[in-house]
């Protein structure tokens, strides 16, 4: 804001000082509201954008945030223990700790449990049932008094007594139960009846779970409960409970995380070194709530630069427009005295105003756009596994950002055009006689291209060899840029403008296939950047070809129709004007387009998606850890053909990546079976002549790993910095730190069901002992079973397990389905950009219309009908639209098949084009362009000759 | 070139144009100004009018009014057998791309179009085919000098040859009256000389020309001159010959 105002400035000191130019500048405000009224929204836009995009980031962050209010409270750090051996000799020693170090406040037992709850039904059936409800054991008093912040522990009350539970506000509504109710709990291959006591609020300690996601189903009962369910080694392939020593740092809730380096520090100090299984919980989530909002800030910043670009573009051509039409004012004012810098002053003030105007408004849409996008998100990320629970919030740093970025790019553009402008020749503007041509070759254009040339060249021959994509793609295009200028003097402008920009699109085209190294990996901005260079590129060859595109449809017309005539004769003659609405439709057409024929790319591979990931079987069954579901039960179902019993668990990992760091991932120990079957695809076979090979070997060796290209990252958009065969990890225990150093045998695709990184089981069961538990089942149905209803039958079978049944094919559905949601969002989103376009379009024929009175008048006169005038402007407003969507659609699906072609989003995948998608969305553009001229056309029809002529002699 | 009937020495020629009683009102907000008051006119087919009277006097309007340009508050037009003023807009701008041709002050073409593409505008809004509009149009380029000028868009000519393109696209239909509100305002002596003699080729022709001017000596050139002011014909007076 302090930039704002700095920037500012200038402007109130020549607004105060100039009285003149303040005038000229309210008035030409003031003159037409409504044009005013246009031309602020068409700007507000691009701040709009902007700011959305933060507070999308914003809100994600809150809402991920807001966990650590509700699932963790005071708890700061939690260490993993090996049991409750090394669980009480830990809180014991960290007790004294707490005791004498102010470092850390509070310290607190707790074991946790997934188990299986249900409430019995009338008849005694299962009535409700949660499959991953958190069974907590804590002491109650210890835990209100933990952190000396009682009531940000949400723990109230007494500990329950045996038999008695307290329940959390979330489990408490999925099961409809509350005090007086029964609960049952299964762990362990028992079932345990609760009454349940109270019900506790989500917060703090009340609101803890080993569940993912925002959502608490948790359940406490007093210390000892656990032992008395049972468990290893009594329950053979059951995972003992999670035993948790609590740390709470210095400070309250939200201050905590900010001592966590101390915090360890005093830990390790005091016990010698540090735990094994210490995660720094708090920060970590409040870290992870940052990145994901910084991702989706960028995200959606990066797909909302086309519409901020588009809003460049309008403020550009109606300034342009404005001078054009002012141009005998302007001439007049130059002729008693106002110099050319009180010109440029003029109309910067008068933009100043339209930008302060249109970035105020702007962040405030900007706002209530954030809302809407962070809800549909929520909703998508609501239908998959981790619910999110959307925390609205817009930082006053962020809107305070968007509104001073859609300011100063309004304020830029309209200040470079006014200086532009403003350069006028006093007679020929105040008769308004045609500019001279420009001469062919000026010294500045000279000199401009020979700089261009030089630094893209060195640009290029530095960052292609460096496989930098921004240099590899825009470097080459800027060298024939720069060509441009410095051949004119010998070719003439028509052909070398078009040789040039064919070059560009060639290049813009091909150059992922061209130099694949450079963009491996590609990300967003580097889309952004293609989308520029192709759509700059092309309305370049249009541009410069108009008037053959012209004469072609003027002949298919067979020169009968006079609208078609009139209509396509004015954008033909304009060719600055009509290539700045061109730029804005085909920039926003090309990523609308890109992005429908990417979502249904993978959304019509659902077939193929599901063979990859299925890996010979049809369905998987998750399971608690407590309470697994037995697999040789399952084996020997008559409806079950082959089963492979999976250890999924919690893992850390550090690669060359990671620079020195364990990052949290997932491990799975795979078995003979997994292997027999037909194990899932690989994209990188490594050294291995099949899939089945590379499987094997880490079957056989424990040193190596098969991890997926999209191992240890996070986002959206292509996998980026893939690890490659052959590089070392090293695996870590999160509970008891042991690790192993691990060589990637070979890279698997990437795809919803194999994220993890694959050793085999007896690795993991070494490295994890009784943790390592087979928690997911593949399973092949035996002939002529259906795969649906073996999964609905395994899921009532084994509810008490807390059985997770699906099928691949639902799976890869269900993600699918997620995934389209989400491209669905962005191309709601990026809809913003074509309000953009079709304001601006909008904006223009509303001045065409003042600037043609006088010719419409003549028209008239000389008996042109009215419904004919209506027609030409319907006519050119068409023509320019639907050559900006013609361009951009061509050049999406160009680019998309490029890229699909060459494997970046996966290999193999079929190039396949969703032409009703994409003719809906290039008529429904047309049509909301028309729509958006109807009222000037028809404006235009109504001009009376008499009075349009009278004005103008 | 219009093969119109010659003007007519021995008797009165049948009226193209039989003005009664026009009244015309301007409104600008709370005020209103009687531009016309009771205007009666008659005009013989190929007769050459000039319509004179200093700024502000109501010339233009009377051209707009008369031409059916502009609505009439009231009183009535006749045009070529025709009540211009009953006529629905669309039937009006049919009958003037027919039968008229209008010469403006500051040319008017059409800025987008090339001067062979501004002269056979108003054949095509005619319904001739646009094959014989193009021959037509450059044939009637060709004749008034500008058979090198056929493709140059208007910016690219000189005020003379505007001028001369506007008269070109005016006679291109072949109408039997052609309006011309100052024609010569924007151009030199000289130029102006030249257009005011080409029209006087026009007219001799056989073409009804109604001209308004403020100009004396152009006024001196047509064969009856009307004087008006505050909006009502004031003189009428025939000249002994016509330019």
């Amino acid at each position: 804001m302090i930039l704002v105002a700095l920037i500012s400035l200038p402007f109130a000191v020549l607004a105060l000082r100039r009285p003149v130019l303040r005038r000229l500048a309210v008035r030409n405000l003031a003159r037409r509201p409504r044009e005013t009224a246009l031309v602020v929204l068409g700007s507000l836009l691009g701040t709009a954008i902007i700011t959305s995009s933060m507070v999308v980031g914003d809100t994600l962050d809150a809402s991920l945030r807001q966990g650590t209010r509700t699932q963790l409270g005071p708890i700061d750090e939690l260490i993993a223990t090996s049991g409750a051996d090394e669980q009480a000799t830990l809180a014991a020693a960290l007790g004294e700790l707490d005791a004498g170090d102010d470092r850390i406040d509070g310290v607190l037992a707790l074991t946790a449990l997934r188990v299986a709850a249900s409430t019995p039904g009338p008849g005694g059936e299962v009535a409700r049932a949660e499959p991953g409800a958190t069974l907590v054991e804590v002491d109650f008093p210890a835990a209100r008094a933990f952190g000396g912040e009682p009531a940000a522990t949400g723990i109230e009350g007494p500990t329950p007594g045996p038999g008695r539970t307290v329940v959390g506000t979330d489990l408490a509504e999925e099961l409809g139960v509350g005090p007086g109710d029964t609960v049952s709990v299964y762990a362990f291959g028992g079932q345990r009846d609760l009454v349940v006591d109270r019900v506790l609020d989500q917060r703090g300690i009340a609101g803890f779970t080993l569940a993912f996601g925002t959502s608490s189903p948790t359940l406490f009962v007093a210390p000892g409960t656990l032992a008395d369910l049972g468990g290893p080694p009594a329950a053979p392939g059951a995972a003992p409970p999670s035993s948790f020593v609590a740390v709470s740092n210095q400070g309250d809730t939200l201050a905590g995380a900010e001592g966590t380096g101390a915090a360890v520090a005093a830990i390790t100090e005091h016990l010698g070194s540090t735990p094994g299984g210490l995660a720094t919980t708090k920060a970590d989530r409040e870290a992870d709530a940052e990145e994901v909002g910084a991702q989706f800030s960028e995200l959606f910043g990066s797909i909302g630069f086309f519409s901020v670009l588009a809003g460049v573009l309008l403020l550009v051509n109606i300034f342009v427009m404005l001078a054009q039409e002012r141009k005998s004012e302007m001439g007049m004012l130059r002729a008693v005295g106002l110099r050319r810098a009180g010109l440029v002053g003029s109309f910067s003030l008068e933009g100043w105003m339209y930008a302060l105007a249109s970035a105020g408004l702007g962040a405030a849409v900007g706002i209530g756009i954030g809302r809407v996008v962070s809800g549909v998100a929520a909703d998508i990320f609501g239908g998959q596994e981790a619910t999110l629970e959307l925390t609205f919030a817009a930082d006053a740093a962020s809107v305070e950002s968007g509104f001073s970025t859609g300011f100063l790019i309004a304020l830029v553009t309209v200040v470079l055009t006014s200086l532009s402008i403003s350069r006028v020749n006093v007679i020929r503007a105040i008769r308004d006689l045609p500019e001279p041509p420009a001469p062919r070759t000026r010294l500045r254009s000279l000199v401009a291209g020979a700089v261009v040339v030089l630094a893209a060249g060195a640009w290029s021959a530095t960052g292609i060899p460096a496989e930098d994509p921004f240099a590899s793609l825009a470097g080459p295009v800027l060298v024939v840029a720069g060509l441009v200028p410095l051949l004119s003097r010998w070719v003439p402008r028509r052909p070398l403008v078009s040789v040039a920009a064919v070059a560009a699109l060639a290049w813009g085209v091909t150059a992922f296939g061209v130099l694949p190294g450079a963009f491996a990996g590609a990300e967003i901005p580097v889309f952004v950047v293609q989308g520029i260079v192709l759509t700059a590129a092309a309305v370049a060859l249009a541009t410069q070809n108009q008037e053959a595109l012209g004469a072609a449809l003027r002949h298919l017309g067979r020169g009968r129709s006079m609208a078609l005539r009139l209509g396509l004769a004015y954008p033909l003659a304009r060719r600055f004007r009509t290539g700045m609405i061109l730029a804005m439709y085909s920039l926003v057409v090309f990523t609308l387009v890109f992005i429908v024929v990417l979502s249904n790319l993978f959304a019509s591979q659902i077939e193929r998606f599901t063979e990859e990931v299925s890996g010979g079987f049809d369905l998987e069954v998750s399971s608690n850890d407590a309470n697994p579901v037995p697999v040789d039960e399952v084996r020997a179902r008559g409806d079950v053909g082959t089963v492979a019993a999976l250890a999924d668990a919690g893992a850390e990992f550090r690669t060359p990546r990671t620079g020195g760091e364990f990052e949290r991932w997932f491990v799975t120990g795979i078995d003979e079976a997994f292997v027999e079957a037909g194990p899932t695809s690989l994209g990188d076979l490594g050294d291995y002549p099949d899939a089945g090979a590379a499987y094997r070997a880490v079957l056989d060796d424990p040193s190596l790993v098969i991890v997926s290209d999209f191992f240890l990252q996070g986002g959206g958009g292509p996998p980026e910095e893939a690890l490659e065969p052959g590089e070392q990890i090293t695996l870590r225990d999160p509970v008891s730190g042991q690790t192993r150093d691990l060589t990637i045998a070979a890279l698997a695709d990437s795809s919803f069901a194999n994220v993890g990184a694959y050793i085999s089981r007896s690795s993991l069961e070494e490295l994890y002992g009784p943790r390592a538990v087979a928690n997911r089942l593949l399973v092949a149905g035996a002939p002529e079973t259906d795969p649906e209803v073996l999964a609905g039958e395994l899921d009532a079978t084994y509810l008490a397990n807390g059985a997770d049944a699906e099928t691949f094919r639902e799976l890869v559905a269900t993600n699918l389905a997620s995934q389209t949601q989400f491209f669905r969002l962005m191309q709601g989103y990026l809809a913003l950009g074509l309000v953009v376009g079709i304001a601006g379009l909008g904006v223009v024929m509303v001045r065409a219309v003042r600037e043609r009175r006088r010719q419409v008048g003549v028209l008239r006169a000389l008996g042109y009908p009215s419904a004919a005038v209506r027609r030409a402007f319907l006519v050119e407003s068409a023509f320019v639209a639907a050559e900006g969507i013609l361009i951009g659609t061509a050049l999406a699906l160009a680019s998309a098949w490029q890229i699909v072609g060459n494997d970046t989003f996966g290999d193999d995948l079929a190039f396949v084009v969703p032409w009703n998608e994409v003719a809906l969305l290039a008529v429904a553009t047309l049509v909301a362009s028309l729509v958006a001229t109807a009222i000037p056309a028809q404006q235009a029809s109504r001009i009376r000759p008499a009075l349009a002529l009278r004005l103008a002699d | 070139m219009p093969d119109g009937p010659s003007p007519h020495p021995e008797g009165p020629a049948p009226a193209i144009l039989t003005a009664t009683a026009v009244r015309k009102t301007y409104r600008t907000g709370a005020e209103s100004v009687l531009a016309l008051d009771d205007i009666d006119l008659r005009v013989a087919a190929g007769e050459f009018l000039a319509v004179m009277g200093p700024s502000g006097s109501g010339k233009t309007t009377l051209l707009n009014c008369l031409s059916g340009l502009d609505d009439i508050d009231a009183g009535s037009v006749d045009l070529g057998g025709e009540s211009i003023h009953e006529m629905t807009d669309a039937r009006r701008t049919r009958h003037r791309a027919r039968t008229m041709g209008f010469i403006f002050q500051s040319f008017n073409l059409i800025p987008v179009f090339s001067a062979v593409e501004n002269v056979e505008l108003p054949l095509l809004l005619a319904g001739v085919s646009p094959k014989e509009s193009r021959r037509r149009a450059e044939e009637s380029l060709e004749r008034l000098g500008l058979g090198h000028r056929l493709r140059h868009r208007p910016p690219e000519l000189s005020g003379g040859e505007q001028q001369r393109v506007t008269v070109a696209r005016a006679i291109a239909g072949e109408p039997s009256i052609v309006w011309a509100d100052e024609p010569t305002g924007n151009l030199d002596t000289e130029t102006a000389g030249s257009v005011m003699e080409l029209l006087g080729d026009l007219h001799r022709a056989g073409l009804t020309l109604i001209l308004v001017t403020h100009d004396q000596a152009i006024g001196a050139t047509a064969g009856r001159r009307i004087e008006v002011r505050d909006g009502r014909i004031v003189a009428d007076r025939r000249q002994g010959t016509a330019a």
